[in-house]
């Protein structure tokens, strides 16, 4: 466990001499977590149904909830109570928490943004509207008392034309994070990361991280990505805004989850990865494999008598087959459950396999490897070679 | 009473599909198939000559003898139910009585055929419906013509309900003459058995007239209406509530266990207030905590059962449990006229 005094440290293991990627191991108050990672998002203080053993079990070190959710239900009161979530869960892993804002903008229509905070129309009762300020914000996150929470942030859709609500939004997360970190009831065990914004503006990016690498903090998010903008300007503010935070802490990438997406962030030198995408496509009947997924809905499997992934070691390869999965895949519970382990241990081995690849000193390979079989043709997406090229991996050779 | 019997009180576990995933070592275990699903209402007065029709969330499929043989071998159970017309409750016409009899013997003799003939099924263990509803002549028509045959090794007293949550209420009085005259006339080394969601006062008094076989149906509507079992089978341990219903907000902060002292997983590492959330929000892991404390606490249950059995104490266990199951209803009772109460005052 971390030092007490530090309860976050970042200690790189290997660096990739071709690209920025880099393997580490972040100790925070309740465990280690080697990095690059990717967290599973439990919404509500749980994951899918699966019990915290069986996400143990998965390899799973580090998790995410939402602070908008658990805030409501079961509330900061009982979370306090209770000792926090992990005690309330009865899970013994590290976890991360949002900040509240973001489920809010996206869940409540009439969220109004101001310079105290966010405003939105209360769910239950219609005519009060309730505020999210930078300060309620860190309250409830310090009554669930994840190992890493986050600061609110001003968000703005990526694909917004208006640079000068961009600019504001960049100045006003700043001043927020100011307000966050004066909030911050346990900073002895619980670490804030502050949110760079500045959506595809690299001078908006450049103002943002560099206001927000003079506050003392232990770790640097990248926001206000994966709306909606193209993946070649997803890509390009990626690798423009990593090489800007300082390099010996962690760089974590809000609302990335696709394999190839990991991949390319993972050689920019992103170390954190969160989506609900894997849980979220397991409910739809969707099994992820190397070159995309299965949706096991689909005829085709009825008679199909192979597991999901031949190589796939998980409990639900290991047992049932795509026959099996079809036919109870669009009646039972269970089938999202079992196809929700696989996803959960598709991620994992994903993120296991590009650590070793760093290790080993064979990322650039296995980055190789992995476009190669996701596009056997060859017809690499413009934004993949572009990307890759910028550290230093040729798909052209 | 037939002691003997009363030794191979079994417990069958129903395959609940939450929990495929955790009876690990499910392939060491037992397997029974059964025709319906004793916990959920089997829907009534659908018939079809020669044709069992079985509701499914695809829709209503229609079995005969032969196709519900062809699944039995696809399946391959340790142990199986025949093919039984068990349609038929306390308010069935004699007609329907009748006919679910016809039908029973029916498909008894066409399923004894098939598996005589089955190289899959040499090992499973027969078990034969007796139905009749609550007519005692059809009930003795049904056991006189199948008690004898051969290849059956136990039976099955079915049509006394149509499945579902209100076997709950049934009481022992009803079913009392039906169940004394199948045990009556069943050969000695035959095993017996009653399905369906049955409150543990009425599974005493049925193991004390000598059945043998039960499942856990009462568990699954016990957790679809999101409470727990804590009743307490010793009396010198503290007396629990019989059932608390984690939908209460009393329990939002309480952080104790379901039932202290259970060792089941639930119990070991999850709280009541951390169930509450969880029934609250809907999410799955809730029914999930509470089907795995309610079957461990019934299983225990069957345990007590057979203990007593062997110490000759039955009694004592059954007057221990029938009073917190009466208290707990009366709790419920009042509860409900001080609703009904308020309302009329509103
Ligand atoms: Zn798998
Ligand atoms: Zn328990």
């Amino acid at each position: 466990m971390s030092d007490g005094t530090n309860p976050l440290v970042f200690k790189i293991i290997s660096e990739c001499k071709t690209t920025r990627a880099r393997v580490a191991k972040m100790t925070l108050p309740h465990g280690e977590v080697d990095t690059p990672v990717f967290m599973p998002v439990g919404t509500q203080g749980t994951l899918k149904g699966l019990l915290p053993e069986q996400l143990e079990n998965l390899g799973v070190q580090i998790m995410l909830s939402n602070t908008y959710h658990l805030g409501t239900h079961p509330g900061p009161e009982i979370l306090e109570k209770a000792g926090g979530l992990h005690k309330f869960m009865g899970w013994k892993g590290c976890l991360l928490t949002d900040s509240g804002g973001f489920q809010m903008v996206s869940l409540l229509k009439l969220a109004e943004i101001t310079e105290d905070g966010v405003k939105f129309q209360s769910l239950s009762d219609q005519k009060s509207e309730v505020m999210l300020t930078p300060e309620h914000s860190i309250e409830i996150q310090n009554a669930i008392g994840a190992d890493i929470i986050m600061q609110l942030d001003d968000v703005v859709k990526t694909t917004s034309p208006n640079k000068e609500r961009i600019e504001q939004s960049v100045h006003r997360t700043t001043r927020w994070l100011d307000r966050c970190l004066k909030a911050h009831g346990k900073p002895d065990i619980q670490n804030i990361f502050p949110i760079v914004q500045g959506t595809l503006f690299q001078d908006l990016r450049k103002i943002s991280a560099e206001d927000l690498v003079q506050r003392n903090v232990r770790g640097y998010a990248i926001g206000g990505l994966s709306g909606g903008e193209s993946k070649l300007d997803f890509s390009k503010v990626v690798n423009y805004t990593a090489p800007l935070l300082p390099k010996e802490k962690p760089r974590y990438l809000m609302g990335v989850g696709f394999a190839i997406d990991i991949i390319v962030c993972c050689a920019m030198g992103i170390d954190m990865f969160d989506c609900v995408f894997p849980t979220r496509t397991a409910r739809f009947g969707c099994a992820l494999i190397k070159t995309g997924q299965l949706n096991l809905k689909q005829k085709q499997y009825k008679k199909d008598y192979n597991p999901i992934d031949k190589d796939c070691s998980c409990s639900t390869c290991k047992t049932y087959t795509r026959a099996y999965l079809h036919g109870i895949v669009t009646m039972h519970t269970v089938a999202c459950h079992l196809l929700t382990v696989h996803n959960i241990a598709f991620q994992q081995h994903l993120m296991k396999s590009i650590r070793e690849s760093i290790k080993e000193q064979r990322f650039p390979e296995f980055v190789k490897n992995f476009v190669n079989e996701l596009y056997p043709q060859r017809d690499y997406p413009e934004w993949v070679t572009s990307a890759l090229k910028s550290v230093n991996i040729d798909l052209t050779d | 009473m037939k002691q003997h019997l009363w030794r191979t009180t079994l417990y069958v576990v129903q395959v609940s599909e939450n929990l495929c995933l955790l009876l690990t070592g499910m392939k060491s275990c037992i397997s029974c198939v059964s025709v319906q699903d004793p916990g959920d209402l089997t829907q009534p007065g659908h018939h079809y000559k020669d044709y069992v029709p079985l509701w499914t969330r695809s829709g209503k499929i229609l079995l005969n003898s032969d196709k519900y043989m062809d699944i039995i071998e696809s399946f391959k159970p340790d142990m199986y139910y025949l093919l039984s017309d068990g349609d038929t409750n306390v308010a069935s016409a004699q007609k329907r009585v009748t006919k679910a009899v016809d039908n029973t013997i029916n498909f008894v003799n066409k399923c004894l055929e098939r598996h005589k003939n089955s190289t899959i099924l040499q090992n499973a263990f027969v078990m034969a419906p007796i139905t009749g509803g609550y007519c005692l002549r059809s009930r003795k028509r049904c056991l006189d013509e199948l008690k004898d045959k051969e290849l059956i090794d136990g039976f099955l007293i079915d049509g006394l309900h149509n499945n579902g949550p209100e076997v709950e209420f049934l009481t022992f009085a009803e079913i009392k003459d039906v169940i004394d005259l199948v045990v009556k006339d069943v050969p000695d080394n035959k095993l017996l058995s009653v399905q369906g969601c049955w409150n543990p006062v009425t599974l005493i008094k049925m193991v004390q007239k000598g059945i043998d076989v039960f499942d856990t149906s009462y568990c699954y509507i016990v957790t679809e209406r999101s409470s727990a079992l804590t009743f307490s089978m010793d009396k010198d341990s503290k007396m629990q509530a019989y059932e608390i219903n984690l939908r209460q907000l009393r329990y939002a902060d309480d952080f104790q266990p379901i039932l202290p002292g259970c060792e089941c997983l639930t119990c070991t590492k999850h709280s009541r207030g951390y169930i509450y959330h969880l029934v609250a929000v809907q999410e799955l892991l809730g029914s999930l905590l509470l089907t795995i404390h309610n079957i461990h606490h019934f299983m225990k249950f069957f345990e007590k059962i057979r203990h007593c059995i062997a110490e000759g104490t039955l009694s004592e266990l059954e007057n221990l449990v029938t009073k917190q199951f009466d208290e707990y209803q009366d709790e419920i009772m009042q509860g409900k006229e001080k609703k009904v109460l308020n309302d009329e005052n509103l």
